[in-house]
């Protein structure tokens, strides 16, 4: 096969009609090389939460696809000093203009400059070029410093403390980017009792590689229920918050209903809970007594807040291409970062409400690790399929024959509601079905569309969704 | 020929002597090893330089200036 860029992804290597997706989409190097340019050069990305540099002077050293980048908030260099209000944030290329060595080579810490170890040019933390060795000598002068600056995003959204961006001057704004998928995100990104009092990333980024390719785990956080049965050992051991069989509080699951939840035009989808009207939210995180009684509070506090929406729990999600979210127990987000057509390297934030007693902080700490991360017995479960998966897929004959994507097409529901709550996106009910693979092919239907589209006129469908409205109503 | 000058241990407040004769004192140290914030104290090639705060490659510095 030839992965020519503009024709054969949609009804070719990604077959919906059919519930069909080409292993070729996975292992080919060069479908690989063109998702750089199509997907991770034009697609909103999550780079790291502003309480990881709260400090003007602070960095976070990220990445964005195969990009490493500097998360920073400024501060004065030089003379600069208190001249100017400072404190912005910014997401800069890590790459010397000059040679393109690294200028940072740190995970995260404080500094007032990134010097460029290779020459020794050197950059403000607001990206100017503001040491150039022998520049009155070697260059008489004339270096345009103005012009030679890190290379900064095109866009920077500050969404509820998480910082995403863009190389893409032409995409839509990051809250266009999400459209109604706002209200999922927010079930990671608010508070857990709905005030505005924010969350923080707890201890460290777990960092890790994986041998597969990255939509292993994108379409696994996407809504891939079906593979449960792989975690069966974690549920025997039980690691859950309350004790007994299990790797969660299942109380208030199973009373609710169970929904998939896809945004065509986005390409961004979910799991949730929907849990009963005028039913309170079951008790949980047994094990704790001041845990249990955080949260309870908390979901009291939330039902007040957000009235019926506070019927909703989240489940895993993603935003599209490669950011997964995980609302609660473990409270997280996951960037699968592309390290070659077969190589992911994983990156984990972990979330608490940074008003939660230090015991609550704590607790969800220990029970977070055992569940995630390359230690945690649950993630350590879908690397492993993930990892065999790959390695089974990369033979010649193994390429001839495609994945199946067919469970319960034809079964979505648009304006999906129940008991007086109506959930924004296209919805499959899953409660008695068990399983669907309506989330994981949509995650595939915007992925084609990437890979084909041109430029953001025509991968904003919404957009001519909203002028045709107009141009009927006129 | 002076001993190679190591940046790192530059501290604010130590004076420095330039490869071009002039004399600055340390503002501030961002220790990466290649540059430090300095503040001219005099400059025979370029006395319009003096008082202000510049950045100093770690290469232009000739030694580090006994206290007087």
């Amino acid at each position: 096969m030839t992965a020519t860029a503009g024709s054969g992804y949609r009804e070719g290597l990604v077959d919906l009609a059919r519930g069909q997706v080409s292993r070729e989409i996975f292992v080919n190097d060069q479908i690989y090389a063109q998702e750089q340019e199509r997907l991770f050069a034009r697609a909103w990305l999550f780079v790291g939460h502003e309480s990881q540099i709260p400090n003007p002077g602070d960095f976070f050293v990220s990445g964005m696809g195969e990009e490493s980048v500097i998360l920073c908030r400024d501060r004065p260099t030089g003379q600069a000093r208190g001249l100017k209000a400072h404190g912005e944030i910014h997401v800069f290329l890590n790459s010397c203009r000059h040679r393109g060595m690294k200028v940072c080579r740190y995970d995260e810490g404080n500094t007032p400059v990134f010097t460029c170890p290779y020459h020794g040019w050197s950059y403000g933390t607001d990206g100017k070029l503001v040491g150039v060795p022998y520049f009155r000598e070697a260059y008489h002068s004339k270096l345009d410093r103005a012009q030679w600056g890190l290379v900064e995003v095109a866009q920077l959204a500050n969404y509820k403390g998480a910082i995403w961006a863009t190389w893409d001057p032409a995409a839509p704004s990051f809250t266009e980017y999400l459209g109604d998928f706002a209200r999922y995100l927010d079930l990671t990104l608010e508070t857990w009792d709905g005030d505005d009092s924010g969350v923080e990333v707890l201890g460290g980024i777990q960092k890790w590689l994986i041998p597969c390719n990255w939509k292993f785990p994108a379409e696994n956080f996407s809504g891939d229920s079906y593979h449960n049965i792989s975690h069966r050992s974690v549920d025997l051991v039980g690691i859950g918050p309350s004790g007994g069989s299990g790797r969660r509080d299942m109380r208030e699951r199973e009373m609710a209903r169970r929904l998939q939840v896809s945004f065509y035009e986005r390409g961004h989808q979910t799991g949730v809970y929907v849990l009963p009207q005028g039913q309170p939210t079951p008790p949980a995180y047994a094990h704790s007594p001041v845990v249990s009684e955080y949260f309870t509070h908390c979901e009291e506090q939330r039902r007040r807040r957000k009235g019926e929406w506070g019927r909703v729990i989240g489940s895993p999600g993603e935003v599209f291409p490669n950011i997964a979210l995980h609302p609660r127990q473990p409270r997280t987000i996951a960037v699968w970062h592309p390290r070659g057509a077969h190589q992911t390297e994983c990156w984990r934030w972990y979330f608490v409400d940074k008003a939660a007693p230090r015991e609550v902080k704590d607790f969800l700490r220990d029970y977070y690790i055992r569940y995630s991360g390359p230690a945690g017995m649950t993630e350590q479960d879908d690397m492993e399929n993930w990892n065999y998966a790959h390695a089974a897929s990369r033979g010649v004959i193994a390429r001839r024959h495609p994945y199946s994507y067919e469970q319960g097409q034809g079964s979505e529901i648009e304006n999906y509601e129940w008991q007086g709550l109506r959930i924004p996106g296209t919805v499959m009910d899953i409660t008695e079905a068990k399983s669907s693979e309506h989330n994981l092919r949509n995650l595939y239907r915007r992925w084609a569309e990437f890979m084909e589209a041109e430029n953001w006129d025509e991968l904003a469908t919404w957009r001519r969704n909203d002028r045709d409205i107009v141009r009927a109503a006129e | 020929m002076s001993e190679l000058v190591n940046t790192r241990a530059l501290a604010p407040g130590m004076q420095i002597v330039l490869v071009d004769g002039a004399v600055a004192e340390i503002v501030s140290n961002p220790l990466d090893g290649v540059w430090v914030f300095a503040r001219y104290l005099s400059s025979p090639v370029d006395p319009s330089v003096v008082g202000s705060e510049e950045m100093i490659f770690a290469q232009d510095i000739a030694e580090i200036r006994a206290a007087p």
